[in-house]
């Protein structure tokens, strides 16, 4: 690991005036102290914004919820409120990594989490993302597990947050701290990026900039909710696809669909077309199988992921299936 | 090599650590029968097992005698560690993670480095009461925090019960994953009675406290200890006994001979 | 607190003798110990599979504040090297590292730093800055080297009858072909090492399983002679293999304590255990069964094509099973070799077994299916006595006793025969059986008893320079000499771990229990026959052995005993034998499947304790789920690093993964085996357990699955909505 300074900030005015352009904020370091480790980050300061009081969760005027940023993943997920009203995201986030990690990683953090493909993290083969310009390892390499949407030339990696899957289902907004000391609200399907020619950028979050909220809409998934999780062992693994499908019935009509999908796209994968879809239609197998091929139609697979597709329907069908199905 | 000479040192019968009288007692050695034995051990000098039962040095009460600070240290940083109820202050290199603060400085070595990335939960402490892992934690963060390794788990001279039934239900085989599945078991507990949720519970929104946790949601919220040696059942077993007090029964047995003169004439 | 005090000998389920210091975390593995002034080593791993390093730049590093020392091949002291073409790895085979500016493979160790803190080493090796001269002859391809294929000049390949003849006389062929890839061992403890070298004498608190071999490696690769080298390692944190030999990192740190005059810890990371602690080769293994309507065998012939490395030769024996589990006239077993540009493989958990029994039991369960005969009686039918290979009877076999037992315990009765017609909603499940072999070796073992006699009660204290990897060696040790001294088990104190102590095999083959039991035994009774003859008593009269401390007016006595197999062990063949039961539900949207629960039928001679018996038989089981589900290490084609690279990547189970398993030991003492009538037990368990569970998801969903692991996109491709394709 190379050498930095820690700089601890009490309030979010030192976390902001200490930034500097190679500067990080440590959340719970889940990811980016392993990613120190491995050579892959490089910051010369980490600014400990633990102590900050973004620790609350509180009602927000959409009559939603307001989740602090610095609260950690299983303060969140078992929240009370939390998990009666969001069980989509309580489900998500308890699929992630374990019961250690959980306690350890912060709301905030868990939304700049970076991709698990192993280009990026082996610092001798080229990608893109890690050293822009060196080029993307597995385009013509090994990518069974990347990208089927949304991916360039340039990187073909995933994002492989279950939470992020979940807010982009329900439709949360980022609240960020500006540099300036003003605040600025990112709907969440505006704050992660394709790749594009610019793979380095996760996300839409401009230099210095502090997540300091996630705002979630008022509950409409509470009832009909399921984070389907595909990966290759029971736990403890990264998803290979997963789906989290919220639904809202009445009179055996779908009112509203939530749906979103992971492992298949540098974001968070919104599966607006299905969402769209399925509003008014009848919570059918039928409907369900036709909501995931409209989706999966436009899949670009590579050779080695062309059986993401297949699974992919089969988790969209399933997910929806379980979220219906749910006793209330 | 003069460093071995420590491991060498004639044990002192009368002066032995609340940990050293604790091994003895459970080997069930007392009297002249514990005096004895120390007295054998020290001329097995040249033992580096028998040592490690016995030699005074490794236990925790030596953490005064470590040094604050060591040589090149780069960004340094003071943290006053405070670990099973100790306190230490140390000046560490900025990019010193809790396990190696651990490991390198206090010599607490019991907390175990499986592979430094937060892939395997060998690290495990608990934090605050939450178990944590001390191989993504940076020692700099850790001031006011409440650290408890295993070697804190004992009180009063007495393992902790899931010390107990980890060595009754045989749950574990190396041992180098151990203190961090009992770590992670004791945290468990608590959480249970805490009523947090996991993945596998059935109903997100209906939960209580004072959970009483099925084989299933015990399995998935244990799963971020790896144990390579394979003692997951056993695992379960001993987590199962402390959690719910009732006697784990062996799932081994011998085939009876009629079984095998059934077999054999089948 | 539980007084656990234990007071029985062998065959008791006593806890482990060393239990508390594990629970405890009091237990001290190798970088354990506190050695004082120590620092700290990095090894630095090369990033191209084949070539030369062309320059070196050690300047940034060298700069950095604390940093002693950069080794690289320019600076490294001399040692002795490997000679001839490819010669065969062992495990006393000599590690020569630094010694050349050649590359070959990706990971290779091509230099260390050494440095007062463990942070500054890490740093300063990522600032060596290394040019390489890539050669694009490296063969990083399995696939599309097929054709460097060699036959491997160690007398493996092997017939009897005539295979085409029996293909001829068969109703029924089974022709397919069987895939393992490369796997890891992955103890939980990274290899590491504290070494000093202090006047010519090296001092090595090392992770080993055997440690008379790692004496031998340090003195043969330092040209120093044995006596001047010890090894300590009384703790190993899991070793599966990975720890039979000595690796390159412990030269390396030797050689680095020379050079610096300190001792110094080098500890492997995790993304090093990949390249530099050995690993079991991808296998392609073709299987070539033929049998009559009745299900009487009439051929059976097994081709392995492996990989070795360029540098040296090892060839895991998978067609050992084939030759001498069935009784079947004509058999042909071979191996070709691919040499790649990769680290030598090396033995891991049941070599040959593991692997080989998976390709055996699938293709006997592919033609109890054609058969359609039950996969258990089908077995039963081609039971036999007599290890044709071999051309000696076995020991004991009770193969059939286990498969019957087993099926009577699972309830093999309700199995449906025909697949994917046991259905739970989205769940296809089935039943899965496969019968298991290991070879049980047995090997010479030195051991040491002192006495001591205190009032009226014997303190007996066993050395020997055996391990214990996990495998209980402490605890049966100590129930050994319970039993043969005659003395409660807690009065019995077990030095292992160090090469002061007499010379034993170590742990590694399944030959630890027996080998090290015996050994103790032998110095025990040797004790007493010295004791007795002394003072003129009869061997066969009871007498305390305190009692005959005192007749011999003695208050310590010490007595040194060896074991070593007898005339009558060469004349059978030895193996431990069992069976799997495995249920497995499918789910067949997702492909995920749960293993529900296990039943293992374990044949292993004496059980010396069911407690840490079952821990070997679960822990084998458990690394054989690891095969089927997820273990893989994969190589990146157009760099030849593996691609998996840390724990993330390379799945091994999880709790979450495992169920419930029932364990039927068999009561058997082999006394043809050794005079304690033991057998061995840590790789049984894990032999067959990935055919059983691929027979199960057979069972349960209609696709046979060839290659392993069997993952959720293998199944989606395979398809799970419907049909049977056998």
């Amino acid at each position: 690991m190379r050498p930095f300074t820690y700089t601890r900030a009490n309030n979010k005015e030192q976390a902001l005036q200490a930034f500097t352009a190679t500067s990080h904020y440590l959340g719970g370091g889940t990811n980016l102290v392993d990613l120190m480790k491995e050579d892959v980050e490089r910051p010369d300061q980490l600014i400990d914004v633990n102590n900050l009081d973004y620790k609350k969760i509180t009602s927000n005027d959409k009559g939603g919820l307001t989740l602090g940023a610095m609260l950690s993943n299983s303060e969140t997920a078992n929240n009370k409120e939390v998990r009666t009203n969001y069980p989509l995201l309580s489900m998500a986030m308890l699929s992630a990594a374990t019961a250690q990690i959980r306690n350890m990683a912060s709301n905030g953090g868990n939304l700049l989490q970076r991709t698990r493909c192993p280009y990026f993290f082996e610092v001798s083969m080229p990608c893109n993302k890690r050293d822009p310009g060196s080029g993307c390892g597995a385009l013509n390499g090994m990518n069974a597990l990347h990208a089927i949407f949304g991916y360039s030339d340039s990187c073909i990696a995933t994002n492989p947050s279950d939470m992020c899957v979940a807010l982009a289902a329900i439709g949360a907004t980022v609240e960020v701290q500006q540099a300036d000391g003003t605040s600025r609200m990112i709907e969440f399907t505006d704050f992660h990026r394709l790749p594009g020619d610019r793979p380095e950028k996760d996300t839409t979050l401009s230099q210095g900039e502090l997540i300091t909220a996630i705002h979630l809409p008022k509950a409409e998934f509470s009832d009909h909710y399921y984070y389907l999780k595909i990966r290759e062992r029971s736990s403890y693994a990264f998803a290979l696809i997963s789906v989290a499908a919220g639904l809202q019935v009445e009179s055996g009509v779908i009112n509203k669909a939530g749906l979103a999908m992971g492992g298949v796209a540098h974001v968070p994968w919104k599966l607006t077309k299905a969402e769209e879809f399925l509003a008014g239609k009848k919570p059918t197998t039928e409907n369900f199988e036709a909501a995931a091929e409209l989706e999966m139609k436009d899949a670009k697979p590579f050779e080695a992921n062309k059986w993401k597709v297949d699974m992919g329907k089969n988790a969209i069908v399933r997910a929806l299936t379980q979220a219906f199905e749910r006793e209330v | 090599m003069k460093d071995i000479d420590k491991w060498n040192e004639a044990v002192d019968p009368d002066n032995l650590s609340d940990d050293e009288n604790m091994i003895l007692d459970a080997m069930g050695l007392n009297g002249s029968s514990r005096r004895k034995f120390l007295k054998q051990v020290s001329a097995a000098s040249l033992s580096i097992y028998a040592s490690s039962f016995f030699t005074s040095e490794l236990f925790a009460n030596t953490m005064k005698d470590l040094p604050e600070k060591t040589t090149a240290l780069l960004n340094e940083i003071k943290v006053n560690i405070k670990v099973n109820d100790m306190v230490k202050p140390l000046t560490l290199d900025s990019r010193t993670s809790l396990l190696d603060a651990l490991r390198e400085r206090l010599g607490l070595t019991g907390t175990k480095k499986g592979c430094d990335h937060g892939q395997c939960g060998a690290c495990t402490v608990i934090i605050d009461g939450k178990r944590n892992l001390s191989c993504l934690t940076l020692a700099a963060t850790c001031e006011g925090k409440e650290i408890t390794t295993v070697e804190g788990l004992a009180k009063n001279g007495e393992m902790h019960p899931m010390q107990q039934a980890f060595l009754k239900h045989d749950g574990f085989q190396c041992g180098y994953c151990t203190p961090g599945q009992i770590c992670s078991s004791v945290a468990l507990l608590e959480e249970a009675k805490n009523g947090e949720v996991s993945y596998v519970t059935e109903d997100l929104k209906k939960v209580q406290s004072g959970l009483s946790l099925s084989e299933e949601e015990i399995r998935e919220r244990m799963s971020g200890n790896i144990c390579r040696c394979g003692a997951y059942n056993n695992i379960v077993q001993a987590f199962k006994e402390v959690h719910t007090g009732n006697d784990e029964m062996p799932t081994w047995e011998f085939a009876t001979q009629e079984q095998m003169d059934k077999a054999k004439n089948a | 607190m539980t007084k656990s005090i234990n007071t029985s000998g062998v065959g008791s389920a006593i806890n482990r003798v060393e239990g508390h210091l594990k629970v405890m975390g009091k237990a001290k593995y190798a970088s354990e110990f506190p050695i004082e002034n120590k620092v700290y080593g990095q090894g630095i791993n090369s990033t191209i599979a084949k070539g030369e390093i062309v320059s070196i730049d050690t300047s940034e590093a060298e700069k950095l504040e604390g940093v002693l020392k950069v080794i690289t091949y320019k600076n490294a002291e001399k040692l002795k090297t490997l000679e001839g073409v490819r010669p065969e790895i062992a495990t006393d085979t000599i590690a020569p590292v630094l010694q050349s500016n050649k590359v070959h493979y990706f990971g290779q160790y091509v230099g260390l730093v050494v440095a007062e803190t463990f942070e500054q080493a890490q740093y300063a090796a990522s600032l060596v800055k290394f040019e390489y001269k890539k050669d694009p002859s490296a063969v990083i391809d399995f696939e599309k080297s097929r054709s460097k294929a060699y036959t491997p000049d160690n007398d493996s390949n092997y017939s009897r009858g005539n295979m085409d003849q029996g293909l001829a006389e068969a109703d029924m062929v089974v022709e397919q072909t069987y895939n393992t890839p490369i796997e890891h061992h992955h103890p939980m403890e990274l290899h590491a090492v504290i070494a000093s070298w202090d006047n010519g004498k090296v001092t090595a608190y090392a992770s080993q399983q055997i440690i008379e071999d790692a004496k031998i490696a340090i003195s043969g690769t330092f040209q120093i002679p044995k006596k001047d080298v010890r090894v300590i390692s009384p703790f190993v944190g899991g070793g599966f293999g990975s720890k039979l030999n000595l690796d390159r990192h412990v030269i390396m740190a030797v050689m680095a304590s020379k050079m610096v005059d300190r001792p110094v810890q080098v500890t492997v990371t995790r993304t090093q255990m990949f390249t530099n602690t050995n690993m079991r080769q991808q296998n392609e293994q073709k299987m070539r069964v033929g049998a009559k309507k009745d299900g009487i065998l009439t051929a059976l012939s097994h081709e392995t094509l492996s990989h070795t490395s360029t540098t040296q030769e090892f060839q895991e024996p998978c067609g050992m099973v084939s030759k001498m589990l069935y009784n079947v006239a004509n058999n042909e077993v071979t191996y070709k070799l691919i040499p790649m540009n990769m680290q030598t493989p090396f033995a891991m958990r049941a070599p040959g077994e593991a692997t080989g029994s998976f390709a055996l039991e699938s293709a006997m369960d592919e033609m109890a299916w054609k058969l359609k005969m039950d996969p258990i009686e089908f077995r039963i039918k081609n039971d036999t006595q007599t290890d044709l290979h071999e051309e000696r009877p076995f020991s004991s076999r009770l193969l059939v006793e286990c498969l019957r037992i087993g099926a009577e315990k699972f309830g093999w009765k309700d199995r449906k025969p025909e697949p994917r017609t046991n259905k739970k909603g989205n769940w296809l499940i089935g039943y899965g059986v496969s019968a298991a072999s290991r070879n049980s070796p047995y090997q010479k073992t030195h051991s040491k008893v002192i006495l001591e006699l205190d009032e009226d009660k014997v303190f007996a204290t066993i050395q020997m320079d055996a391990t214990d990897i996990g495998t209980g060696s402490y605890t049966i040790i100590a129930q050994t000499a319970s039993e043969y001294l005659k003395i409660p088990v807690e009065q019995v104190n077990v030095e292992l771990g160090d090469s002061d102590f007499p010379i034993t095999p170590g742990s590694g083959g399944s030959w630890g229990a027996a080998s090290f039991c015996n050994g103790a035994r032998a110095a025990c009774e040797n004790a007493i026959k010295t004791l007795k003859n002394n003072r003129n008593i009869a061997q066969d009269e009871e007498v305390a052995v305190s009692e005959l401390l005192k007749k011999n007016q003695l208050t310590k006595f010490e007595a040194e005993g060896m074991a070593e197999p007898s005339a009558e062990f060469e004349k059978y063949s030895v193996f431990s034998f069992g069976a799997n039961f495995s249920e497995v539900w499918v789910d067949k949207d997702t492909g995920m499947y749960r293993i529900k629960r296990m039943v293992n039928v374990a044949s292993a001679g004496k059980i010396l304790n069911p407690k840490t018996a079952y821990g070997q038989i679960i822990g084998g089981l458990t690394m054989g789920v690891g095969m089927v589900l997820a273990e893989q290490t994969r190589v990146e084609p157009n760099f030849g690093n593996f691609i998996t690279r840390s724990f993330a990547d390379y799945h091994v189970p999880v709790n979450l993964d495992l169920a419930n398993i029932d364990v039927i030991f068999l009561p058997e003492e082999d006394k043809i085996a050794n005079k304690m009538g033991i057998k061995g037990i840590g790789e049984l368990g894990i032999t067959s357990v990935a055919a059983s569970v691929s027979n199960a998801i057979f069972n349960a969903t209609g696709k046979r699955m060839r290659d392993l692991p069997i993952t959720p996109e293998k199944l989606i491709e395979a398809g799970l909505e419907e049909g049977v394709t056998a």
